[in-house]
């Protein structure tokens, strides 16, 4: 091993370049000024987290300094650049023992010892890593560094450690510590598996202005993919349970595939990033929509990750192997090499998410997968594949057979990519039951597109499927027109994130844009957030990116609605209530039940002479899950009509809180008819969003751990549905689905004509969720039915408008409001109830 | 012994994978897999015919971009093999 030497060399092909990273004055201001642009447009879309833009700004800015020092001095400096993003995003502490544990890491791949020794000691070292982020042993420091530790040293390590056995080159620990700790690691727990050698070689190689002109390129192309992976998420992506016709099973199946758009633009940003300080990089993947077989779809899709494969599994495998004859190895090696891929992306799902996830559809994925790309290595290799050192000219029958087999590609590939994301075999397969309906129109016009456009992009399709990043050996290309491009699409990129713009262009189109602006969660990653405070969602873990980034940021300690013990299990229609006469202190605050099991002060069962009651029935942000006693949204309301609004014979108020967290809407029947046995003039039904959604999924639930229901009409809809309890949940849910209205209608009817005929009167409170997003698909469906049910309706739809959201919610994780979110509601409350007194309030009807 | 080499291997690479392109776009510079021209099992083709044609034995590393890339680099491989 050699000593290490000043990093003042470019890369090995920077042979034949004059100066290695000079960069002209004007080529200078064009680069900053597009750098400009973008960090402009990365703030205006909100692109990824404020911890990247912070790093990106970070990054802009010491370019502009790196481009200008000599070349010795730029890899210390981008380290340098590199050590600070560390400690802008995950904190002095917290980036102290990163790079402190890296070094360790690194430090052992260098220990004067033999080879065999030095892997030994980083499996040990591996080893007691896997026991403290498992928490078998108590960490010295934060969890919050354990996926982005994972995501720089997991695989470089691999490589690292692989290319120091047989690299010649000499050592540099400014190289080194700069191939490990790269600026933009720090924001992104995902990584692509940069190649050591790939990132040494290749260091300012070419002309540092096309070099960084590249890197502006794919950085653009990464923001647009986040953008467009935005639309898709928002507005295309459905739950299984939707899927209803063949065009929805098309819609379904597309669109889960597109969600890879999120990984292709932040592996753009990345290595675009790292384009601005010399790394002249390979592309990540390469148009890997247009794949057209199998094996070409696994070189594009992940093109760092198939290198990595290749470098240090599946060549080392087969020429180990290649003794058993040419073709056994290979299959043997292909077979290895996807074996390993699973292995080791259930190794990578332990670091950045600290738990083990087995799945058979991962396992049969990548079975399926590796077998096919078997079957077509083996027939590549006996029947060779068309390869070309440029675009070649192709007559139109192989234009056409190229686009057939790139539509049968993606057909499949979707298909294959749907069954990977299903949450259980059954769920996959009850998708299929649409097949056999008639296909319409629509589905044969959206296939029609698909092969058209694939027609027009395989005019165009390179077909050596290079790096992208310019072939040497071939002609220059005039480089005047691609910064002029790129700076129209920022410029065009901005135009479009202006929001006064937007109501120039058409309320749907301004819509649509505006909701792309920032990152949200989607309408079933919302509910599945919901869920999530009651359930322990597994499949969170494995692909909602989205939500899973917000549970990234929730600690592991922290408390959700079920787990302070404030339940007791029932069993029954509503399984769990609310424990009487306990009294639990949270981080929020007392939570006491009363002796009725009610989160409420005492009352007695029946209202005194001149007291208004009102039983107020709810789930968690009603019964005030985050805030202490009496700093919930019915109390400080009850406390407020009592003091403000007392008019004869009225002398106080009583608002008793039956909501049980929770609780969804046909539990809300059983609670309803224990509410009335406490004599009330009135009945507040608070409703939070998608009661639809949830009372059906709720009635699923019961079906299929047969619990009895005990409301016949609730019953009715579940026999014409056909659900019984051995069904597939997501089967059952489509079987529901087009009764959902039925079903609240329902719920609903019962608990107005209940009411109504004792004299109570039925209110329905509509109060949102707090948080911002694609979550009230369900409210004009809520309202609709609240009214012609005979509801006295209170819609607050509006409440949280122009209101800074994290102020008034527990947290991002937990949007439950805080004290700050119950006065609001209280407020607001009192107002509208003041506005509907007359309907509300007045005792002589009773 | 360079110019032979260098002849048997371009001979080689356009008669099994670049059957319809103009000889002359093959230079001994011309990016081979970084270029897309080799996958693994055109990279492993390659290694065989090295292997048989020069009398040589690659190792699995050698198959890196550092050592196949060009014509120009296979060339120094097999020399440095050589001698």
């Amino acid at each position: 091993m050699s000593v290490a030497t000043p990093d003042n060399i470019a890369g090995q092909g920077s042979v034949g370049i004059a100066q290695p990273g000079k960069i002209g004055t004007g080529n200078f201001l064009v680069v900053l000024v597009q750098l400009g642009l973008l960090a402009l447009v990365l703030r205006q879309f909100q692109i990824e987290s404020a911890a990247f833009l912070r790093l990106a700004l970070l990054a802009f800015g010491g370019f502009a300094v790196h481009a200008l020092l000599p070349l010795r001095f730029r890899l210390p400096f981008f380290l340098v650049l590199s050590l600070v993003g560390i400690g802008i995003v995950l904190g002095i502490s917290n980036g102290v023992w990163l790079v402190a544990i890296g070094l360790v890491l690194i430090g052992i791949c260098h220990l004067p010892v033999s080879f065999d020794v030095r892997a030994a000691l980083l499996l040990g070292a591996c080893g007691l890593l896997i026991a403290l982020r498992a928490e078998w042993l108590p960490s010295l420091w934060s969890e919050a560094i354990w996926p982005i530790l994972g995501s720089m040293f997991m695989f470089r390590l691999i490589v690292y450690f692989y290319d120091l056995r047989h690299d010649k080159a000499p050592v540099s620990v400014t190289r080194t510590l700069s191939y490990f700790f790269m600026l933009p690691n720090a924001c992104f727990p995902l990584f692509p598996v940069v190649d050591y050698k790939t990132f040494r070689r290749n260091y300012y190689d070419q002309d540092a202005y096309q070099i960084y002109q590249v890197g502006i390129d794919w950085m653009v192309r990464g923001v647009i993919q986040l953008i467009l992976y935005r639309f898709v998420y928002l507005y295309l992506t459905l739950a299984p349970s939707e899927v209803a016709t063949p065009s929805d099973l098309a819609r379904y199946l597309v669109s889960n595939f597109l969600l890879y758009l999120r990984i292709s633009g932040q592996f753009h940003l990345i290595i675009g990033l790292l384009y601005l300080f010399g790394f002249r990089l390979p592309e990540t993947n390469h148009r890997y929509l247009l794949a057209a077989s199998f094996t070409d779809f696994w070189r594009r899709i992940n093109i760092y990750w198939k290198d990595f494969m290749l470098k240090v599994f599946y060549y080392p495998i087969y020429f180990k192997l290649r003794g058993l004859g040419a073709t056994r190895a290979m299959v043997l090696s292909t077979l290895f090499v996807f074996f390993i891929t699973w292995f080791l992306h259930a190794y990578q799902w332990f670091w950045l998410r600290g738990t083990v996830l087995l799945a058979w559809q991962d396992v049969l994925f990548w079975a399926i997968l590796g077998g096919l790309v078997v079957i077509n290595s083996l027939w590549e290799a006996r029947h060779g594949r068309e390869r070309s050192l440029g675009t070649s000219p192709r007559s139109w029958r192989g234009f056409t057979t190229l686009t057939l087999k790139t539509f049968v590609t993606f057909c499949f590939i979707c298909i294959l990519w749907s069954f990977w994301t299903s949450e259980s075999v059954s769920a996959w397969l009850s998708l299929w039951t649409v097949v056999g309906q008639v296909f319409s129109a629509d589905v044969g016009l959206s296939s029609g597109l698909l092969l058209g456009a694939m027609l027009l992009a395989a005019t165009a399709r390179d077909n050596s499927g290079g790096d992208g990043a310019g072939k040497r050996g071939q002609p220059k290309r005039s480089w005047l027109p691609r910064h002029v491009v790129t700076m129209a699409v920022l410029l065009l990129l901005l135009l479009a994130g202006v929001e006064r713009l937007h109501t120039q262009i058409g309320t749907t189109i301004g819509t649509v844009l505006h909701s792309l602006r920032s990152p949200r969660l989607n309408r079933l990653d919302n509910a599945t957030l919901e869920r999530g405070y009651y359930e322990r969602l597994l499949h969170v873990d494995r692909f909602n990116s989205q939500l899973w980034e917000v549970y990234t940021k929730k600690p592991t300690r922290w408390l959700d609605v079920e787990d302070i013990g404030l339940k007791r299990f029932t069993g029954g229609f509503v399984g769990r209530e609310l424990i009487p006469s306990i009294v639990i202190g949270t981080s929020f605050g007392t939570i006491s039940v009363n002796r009725w099991g009610m989160r409420d002060r005492d009352y007695e069962s029946q209202p005194a002479a001149g007291v208004y009651r009102i039983a107020m029935l709810g789930a968690s942000s009603v019964m005030g899950w985050g805030v202490g006693d009496g700093e919930t949204f019915e109390a400080l309301l009850e406390d407020r009509m009592t003091h403000e609004r007392r008019e004869a014979p009225i002398e106080k108020y009583e608002i008793l809180n039956f909501a049980v967290p929770g609780y969804d809407p046909p539990q809300q029947l059983v609670v309803f008819d224990k509410a009335l046995t406490f004599g009330p003039h009135a009945v507040f039904y608070v409703a939070t969003g998608r009661e639809g959604s949830r009372a059906t999924r709720m009635l699923a639930t019961a079906v299929r751990g047969s619990v009895e229901i005990p409301y016949e009409d609730l019953r009715d809809v579940i026999q014409k549905a056909g659900l019984d309890a051995n069904m597939d949940e997501t089967l059952a849910l489509k079987r529901l689905q087009p009764y959902r209205e039925e079903v609240l209608s329902r719920i609903y009817r019962r608990i107005v004509e209940g009411s109504r005929a004792r004299g109570i009167v039925p209110v329905l409170i509509f109060l949102p969720q707090v948080r911002e997003g694609t979550w009230q698909d369900e409210t004009p469906e809520i309202l609709r039915i609240a009214e012609a049910t005979g509801f006295v309706v209170v819609n607050l739809a509006d409440i949280f408008v122009n209101q800074d959201i994290n102020s008034i919610r527990i947290a991002e994780w937990d949007d439950h409001p805080n004290v700050r979110g119950h006065r609001l509601i209280a407020d607001r409350l009192y107002e509208a109830l003041r506005g509907k007194q007359d309907v509300i309030f007045n005792t002589t009807k009773r | 012994m360079t110019e032979d080499v260098k002849n048997a291997l371009k001979q080689f690479i356009l008669k099994e994978f670049l059957p319809e392109e103009d000889p002359e776009e093959l230079t001994e510079t011309t990016p081979l897999i970084t270029g897309g021209v080799l996958d693994s099992i055109a990279t492993l083709k390659l290694v065989m015919f090295i292997e048989e044609r020069f009398g040589v034995t690659l190792q699995a590393h050698e198959t890196d971009v550092e050592y196949l890339d060009t014509i120009a680099a296979i060339v120094n491989l097999v020399r440095s093999k050589k001698s």
